[in-house]
């Protein structure tokens, strides 16, 4: 018995201490978005340079001139560019991605490992190296100050990554599936709409989330090919609020940056349920 | 489960419809920039950097360009200073700059080298563009090798930025004249009166460096190349190292953790060199008072400085050379313009915008007093100038004189390094 009772002592203590420890480790991560949260309830002057997680003396200012805008803008202009921009980012890549891979996971072509390798190349061209060739480019089709550059790429499947992804996950496939589908009279497209995508879904969420943080964070792109506040981006409206020549307004910032969290957060939590899902139940059954 | 799929897909196939349609629509809609329409309006796009503040008040003066030139419309883009830089020279790449931009000294024959910048004389010629009534001898500023490539807006010229509540303490009173000697001498009493540093650390600036070699007859750059020694600037980073050391110039490692807040409001430091344009941020930032007092000299006369200024240039590639220039000269000399941009990008250019606009602010009322006093002493003198790649040295010599104060780097390192570094820059 007593032998026992120790035991179990043990095991609570040491557990104790395992959630102490965590909970430590916690805090020194969590530190720096609770600064950001105390931030924005704070008057400018106390922002810069201090530590203190929480305001003396809290104020909601910084929230309440969110609504005069960004000069002379909306902020709600910035907010519904980018949930256009991020959503059909989202659509393209999922459509033209698992196109693409379907192709090389499951046709067999001539040059197939050829351009499967090629397309895995072009994931090691740095981002910069593109960004003039492409800018002239467009520059020419006169498509500047559109969203067709940040968004053409997305719909013909550039994205090697999320191709790359949903080709591993196709392999997976059992081939037995295809096969039957064949048997029973289903052409390529049938079989991808009818028989691969939906065993894909983890791959396509997957997809999704990732494209949707990097379209919502996405700055270059925006910076370079949007010439009208109007159609600025969240990430391009965050930086209006400081510039070396003028007086800085922090507080707007840091309360119109957790603005621009919930979005993203909101997108995470609604498909992570899915995530979890589709891997439980993906397969044969 | 297998419904729930159906349907999702489904929609996702109306939601790809749809969204391929729209991209097809925003395609054919947008396409091309400034042309004209077809009752002969015409617009131009007209690009800065700034904040939200900026972009008020910049917002309200073409509301009233527009209204007196109805058939040219103005539309605007702009971003804080770097990424401006960065968006600016792609578009440069791509051929596309922006009909009316912002421009900076240290840019100017950068982008003339790369035949970007319109000579604006023909306009000026033409009676688009006046450049008389332009305060002390500006309409020159932005002149490169007799062509006028940047007309000013607004005049700022180094200064000294104290705290006065620290300086009455240590009992100094800066005079115009007053020398390098006994400017480190005031240091020295700060650090003993007030227990902080005397200065944030000048040794990195190089505006002010520049000013330190012209009251000695030479100046940071000449046409193609620096206008310094290796050994020139060992002397004035061995002594900086000295400084640091001994506490008159602030620690760099507090002053960096303190950034963006500047040494002076964060309480390091009793003074520190800047633009005096900049100095609205000091009141907003800090508890304690803030004063302007002269660049210290080296004989008791010369200061070395010069009235700088943000500029206006126009494209090269503009379709509406006549229409851009209008829209200049509006921008510099209309009264109401002035009145309101304010000190937002220093003392107004022209006469006619600076009498138009009375500062009632403190720090409004400084500034237009140190930049009197400035015209009236007769100290400012021609600047010299800013070759190519000079946006570059001036990147770069920060960047070493911090490695060299936080000890990362030697001395004579650090200066064999700004030479390799500022030669490539400049050869560029």
């Amino acid at each position: 018995m007593s032998l026992v009772r120790t035991g179990a002592r043990g095991v609570r203590a040491g557990s104790l201490a395992w959630h102490l420890g965590s909970l430590a480790v916690l805090a020194v991560v969590l530190y720096p978005v609770m600064w950001v949260i105390g931030g924005s309830f704070k008057p400018n002057d106390e922002i810069v340079g201090s530590l203190n997680v929480l305001p003396t003396d809290p104020i909601t200012d910084n929230y309440r001139r969110l609504a005069d805008g960004i000069a002379d803008i909306p902020i709600s202009t910035f907010f519904g560019n980018s949930l256009f921009l991020a959503l059909a980012s989202v659509v393209g890549v999922l459509v033209s991605s698992s196109l693409a891979a379907y192709a090389f996971a499951k046709i067999g072509f001539a040059g197939r490992n050829l351009l499967f390798t090629l397309m895995i190349g072009t994931l090691l061209l740095p981002y910069h190296v593109l960004l003039i060739p492409q800018y002239v480019l467009f520059q020419k089709l006169e498509l500047i100050n559109t969203y067709t550059p940040l968004l053409l790429g997305k719909y013909l499947a550039t994205d090697a990554f999320f191709v790359f992804l949903m080709v591993q996950f196709m392999r997976g496939l059992p081939r037995e599936l295809d096969e039957a589908a064949r048997l029973d009279g289903c052409g390529h497209l049938r079989t991808y709409w009818s028989i691969v995508l939906p065993l894909c879904r983890p791959a396509l969420i997957t997809s999704a989330i990732f494209t949707f943080i990097n379209a919502w964070n996405d700055f270059m792109g925006p910076l370079i090919y949007l010439n009208e506040p109007e159609k600025y981006t969240v990430s391009l409206g965050l930086k209006m609020f400081v510039d070396q020549d003028g007086v800085a307004n922090y507080g707007g910032m840091i309360a119109m940056s957790l603005v621009a969290l919930l979005p993203v957060v909101a997108f995470f939590l609604a498909f992570q349920r899915y995530l979890i899902d589709g891997m439980a139940t993906s397969g044969l059954k | 489960m297998r419904t729930h799929g159906t349907v999702d897909r489904r929609s996702l196939l109306k939601i790809t419809g749809g969204s391929v349609a729209a991209l097809g629509l925003t395609a054919a809609g947008c396409g091309g920039g400034s042309d004209s329409g077809g009752d002969g309006t015409v617009t131009i796009r007209y690009t800065w950097w700034g904040s939200d503040d900026r972009a008020k008040r910049i917002n309200q003066s073409i509301a009233l360009f527009e209204k007196k030139f109805p058939k040219i419309k103005v539309k605007t883009d702009f971003q804080p200073y770097a990424d401006f830089w960065k968006k600016f020279n792609t578009q440069a790449s791509g051929g596309n700059t922006p009909d009316v931009f912002q421009n900076a000294i240290g840019f100017l024959r950068k982008y003339d080298a790369k035949n970007v910048l319109l000579d604006l004389r023909e306009q000026v010629e033409a009676g688009n563009l006046r450049l008389e009534g332009f305060r002390a001898g500006l309409e020159k500023f932005g002149e490169v090798d007799g062509k006028l490539v940047g007309v000013p807006v607004g005049s700022n010229s180094m200064a000294l930025v104290i705290d006065e509540a620290v300086f009455a303490k240590a009992k100094v009173t800066p005079k115009p004249g007053w020398t390098w000697d006994e400017y480190h001498d005031a240091l020295a009493k700060i650090r003993e009166t007030a227990g902080r540093a005397g200065d944030a650390g000048p040794y990195g600036i190089m505006y002010l460096y520049d000013l330190y070699l012209r009251q000695q007859g030479k100046a940071f750059f000449t046409a193609s190349g620096l206008g310094f020694t290796e050994a020139d600037l060992t002397d004035w980073w061995n002594k900086a190292a000295g400084r640091v050391e001994s506490g008159v110039y602030a620690d760099p490692k507090k002053t960096i953790q303190a950034k963006p807040k500047s040494a002076v409001t964060a309480e390091l430091a009793g003074c520190e060199f800047t633009w005096d344009n900049f100095t609205v941020r000091y009141t907003s930032e800090g508890k304690s008072r803030y004063g302007l007092a002269p660049i210290p000299t080296t004989d008791g006369k010369r200061t070395g400085q010069y009235l700088g200024s943000l500029m206006l240039s126009a494209s090269k590639r503009t379709k509406h050379p006549k229409e851009v220039a209008q829209f200049i000269d509006f921008m510099v000399h209309d009264p109401e313009v002035g009145k309101i941009m304010g000190y937002d990008r220093g003392v107004p250019a022209t006469e006619a915008q600076n009498a138009a606009y009375v500062p009632t602010d403190e720090v409004g009322k400084q500034i237009a007093a140190y930049e009197k006093q400035l015209v009236e002493s007769r100290v400012l003198e021609q600047i010299t100038p800013h070759p190519a790649g000079a946006d570059v040295c001036e990147a770069a010599f920060l960047r070493l004189s911090e490695e060299m104060s936080l000890g990362t780097r030697t001395v004579a390192d650090a200066v064999k390094q700004y030479f390799t570094e500022a030669k490539t820059a400049l050869s560029a």
